[in-house]
């Protein structure tokens, strides 16, 4: 009976209808949450979420308001999946149907999959630059660096996202624990004391200097979190020392462990590649007689030692470069257009979409024509 | 209501389609460890290593002190060579070429008398004596600054090769502008190279701009970011000193201040000098870092009172590490330490080299150590 009205409700064509109402509204009201939360902030809260949540203004609860759009998917998804399986019989004329629906499966699996594995960075290369890895414009690592043996050096890359959980954190090359005492995603620091501005507690390093504070996270696009944090280092014998690291310090910081010697550093997180690219060339131009811009591009040099494959390639606006599973688009440039940034975009699903519009397409072709021609048929006869 | 049998099918692709890609999306947070060859390291070459996930080349190629130019019109840009941050090719007649390269270096990158040499035995020449190298130079100009130009001619492999090598020093920085190749073309282009080296203009580091209408947004830019205090990083050189025979070369990471000293022979030692908040690590360690640069096993805290002594100073007391040892190349080297703590940070100054060297600047070093005043000595 309960399995019956359960079937009924997730198989029911109203459902459907309340499902792309309720996603038009949260669509609607995502992009204005745009305007105060910023692009990263509201995409999170609005879309990759399960509820979005109310609670007044420094209150410690929350009560969900709102679905989110991982609820609206799945819902969506299981609405579709299980409408087919009760309702639909597979016959031919209504193949179009199912390629259509085969479609919309394969976009809303297709958007998970970008969600869950497509991965954002960018380079920055000054003109004769190379790198051979781009960088998140958004996280932080801490990268804690062996260089004992100064031809091959050991890092060990810690994610943003497991220091801000703070504790204990152990790694099979490092000979000690890292202990993360304090976190904090965007902070201030100065050497000078200050109101708001805490003592560090730190006791080696620059950080044992410094004042700091924790900072609201940063909604604006065009700037960037600057966390900070507290890190002790303990070995089996004892602590070696907290240490401060930040992404404001550009320095890394030596210490030593047993018998090797390590630097530590709160860096923007690297993503390497088994190519490099040298920018030759960035052009800035405008059209004749202003300041308009009429195109950027960034000629570079590609070199992977591992095939030898070592060519120039162009990248301009609407004209990425697609290589090794990454697209690098033109983004951005320095102002004294010597130095470009791309946009580095790794997204296994990126077919999914394409595939999908391919589908869904088709499918109504083939739906319209398979009502059209029986039609002219009888209309015929 | 039984369902056909190709419905399960269809639910256990999509359930494993679900799966798959939630799994993937947890490894996000996982702690990444990999392997950096560090062709950049004292020793030649890098042993190989399946574990080599990434050569970490920026760190070998930062990025240089940018350069405009306005480019004579025969000339190609091509390709960077190696270590050259801008390449041009120069065509002539019946298939004359030459090479123009830009290659900046910190430091003094040898002298100028030891690269000119270098240069020589490119096209066949025997090394300048002294004498002759002072004579070679030509005074040019690279930008808005003076540079030297020398112009050799010779042979190699049977044919007439010139060279025009220009040296400038400029910010801690050597360039080497350098044309090569046939030897007739590179006489010939000799007024273009030089027009071209003047209008050279070099250009300070610059930050990301705003973005231009219409294009497409991006998430960071340090340049935007809320500003520190005050540089976290930076802290005050003692006023101190310098022994006459010591020569500056601009300091690397880390170090406030380092100096050279070489022999006739080319025998060289290093002073620098390094400022730490807090204790800088502790004696213990420091001194043991300092032994395995210098093929020494580690001490424990007793072994430390033998090999350190202390040291009056202005304000204070300094510990004194004398070790002896052989680098990398099996040369037997000395390496002399002070440590000096100071209110709440700690200074280490290292004399490390050729022994003999050593031994003879080991009095100059104690007293620069001695001569150093610092702005918050008691």
């Amino acid at each position: 009976m309960l399995l019956e009205r359960l079937i009924k409700f997730f198989t029911s064509l109203r459902l459907t209808v309340v499902l792309l109402v309720l996603s038009l509204v949260l669509v609607f009201i995502g992009t204005l949450g745009e305007v105060h939360l910023g692009l990263y902030k509201a995409q999170t809260e609005f879309f990759r979420s399960f509820f979005i949540y109310w609670h007044p203004s420094n209150a410690a609860w929350k009560i969900p308001v709102f679905p989110g759009g991982y609820l609206l998917g799945a819902a969506l998804l299981l609405n579709l999946v299980s409408a087919h399986i009760s309702r639909f019989k597979f016959s031919r004329d209504k193949i179009g149907l199912w390629i259509i629906h085969a479609g919309l499966i394969l976009l809303i699996l297709g958007q998970l999959a970008t969600d869950m594995l497509a991965v954002e960075s960018q380079m920055h290369l000054r003109q004769g630059q190379m790198k051979n890895y781009s960088e998140s414009d958004r996280l932080d690592e801490l990268a804690i660096t062996d260089i004992t043996d100064k031809k091959l050096e050991t890092v060990v890359a810690i994610p943003q996202r497991l220091l801000a959980g703070k504790g204990d954190l152990r790694n099979d090359p490092l000979p000690f624990v890292v202990r993360v005492k304090e976190f904090y995603a965007n902070s201030q620091l100065s050497t000078n004391a200050a109101p708001g501005l805490a003592r560090v507690n730190a006791d080696s390093g620059f950080g044992a200097s410094l004042w700091w504070k924790p900072l609201p996270r940063e909604t604006a696009m065009d700037r960037r979190d600057m966390p900070s944090a507290l890190v002790e280092i303990v070995t089996p014998q004892g602590s070696l020392g907290t240490w401060l690291v930040s992404d404001w310090l550009e320095q890394p910081q030596t210490f030593i462990a047993g018998s090797h010697t390590f630097q530590m550093q709160l860096r923007s997180e690297r993503f390497y590649l088994p190519f490099s690219l040298r920018l030759l060339q960035f052009h800035h131009d405008v059209y004749e007689g202003t300041d308009i811009p009429k195109n950027f591009s960034s000629q570079l040099l590609l070199n992977r030692p591992d095939t030898g494959e070592r060519r120039n390639v162009l990248i301009y606006m609407n004209n990425p470069l697609r290589y090794d599973g990454r697209t690098f688009y033109q983004a951005s440039f320095d102002t004294d257009n010597a130095g470009t940034i791309l946009q580095v975009v790794k997204n296994p699903g990126w077919l999914t979409p394409y595939l999908a519009c391919v589908l869904i397409a088709t499918g109504m072709v083939v739906q319209f024509l398979s009502h059209l021609i029986p039609f002219l048929r009888r209309r015929r006869s | 209501m039984p369902l056909p049998t190709w419905r399960p099918a269809f639910l256990n692709w999509m359930g494993l389609a679900l799966l798959i890609v939630a799994l993937a999306g947890c490894g996000r947070d996982n702690v990444k460890v990999y392997r950096l060859a560090n062709d950049d390291a004292p020793s030649s070459s890098t042993p190989p290593d399946a574990t080599t996930a990434a050569t970490d080349q920026n760190e070998n190629s930062p990025a240089p002190p940018q350069l405009q130019w306005t480019l004579p019109a025969d000339w190609t840009e091509v390709a960077p060579a190696e270590m050259s941050i801008a390449s041009f090719k120069v065509s002539g007649q019946n298939g004359a070429a030459a090479e123009v390269t830009l290659v900046p270096l910190p430091g003094l990158a040898g002298g100028d008398n030891a690269n000119v040499n270098r240069w020589r035995g490119q096209v066949g020449l025997p090394a300048a004596t002294p004498e002759e190298f002072q004579k070679m130079g030509e005074a040019v100009q690279a930008g808005d600054q003076p540079a030297t130009l020398y112009d050799m001619a010779g042979q190699d492999s049977g044919n007439a090769k010139r060279i025009l090598g220009v040296i400038q020093q400029r910010n801690g920085t050597t360039w080497f502008f350098k044309m090569v190749g046939d030897a007739g073309l590179v006489e010939q282009q000799k007024p273009e190279f030089t027009a071209f080296l003047k209008s050279l203009t070099f250009t300070a580091d610059a930050t990301p701009a705003a973005l231009p209408p219409g294009h497409p947004p991006i998430g960071g830019g340090d340049a935007n970011a809320p500003m520190m205090a005050t540089d976290a990083a930076s802290a005050g050189k003692p006023a101190w000193t310098v022994p006459a025979d010591w020569q500056e070369v601009p300091a690397s990471q880390f170090l406030l201040a380092e100096y050279s000293i070489a022999d006739a022979n080319g025998a060289k030692a290093e002073v620098n000098v390094a400022e730490l908040s807090g204790n800088g690590g502790g004696v213990l360690p420091n001194v043991n870092r300092w032994r395995g640069q210098i093929g020494l096993e580690p001490v424990d805290e007793t072994g430390l009172a033998k090999v350190t002594t202390t040291m009056d100073i202005t304000g204070g007391q300094a510990t004194l590490v004398d070790l002896t040892g052989t680098d990398a190349n099996g040369q037997s080297t000395r390496l002399i330490a002070a440590i000096v703590p100071m209110g709440n940070q700690t200074w280490f100054y290292k004399l490390m080299g050729d022994k003999k060297i050593v031994d003879r600047e080991k009095d100059a070093f104690t007293k620069f150590v001695q001569t150093a005043r610092y702005a918050n000595a008691p």
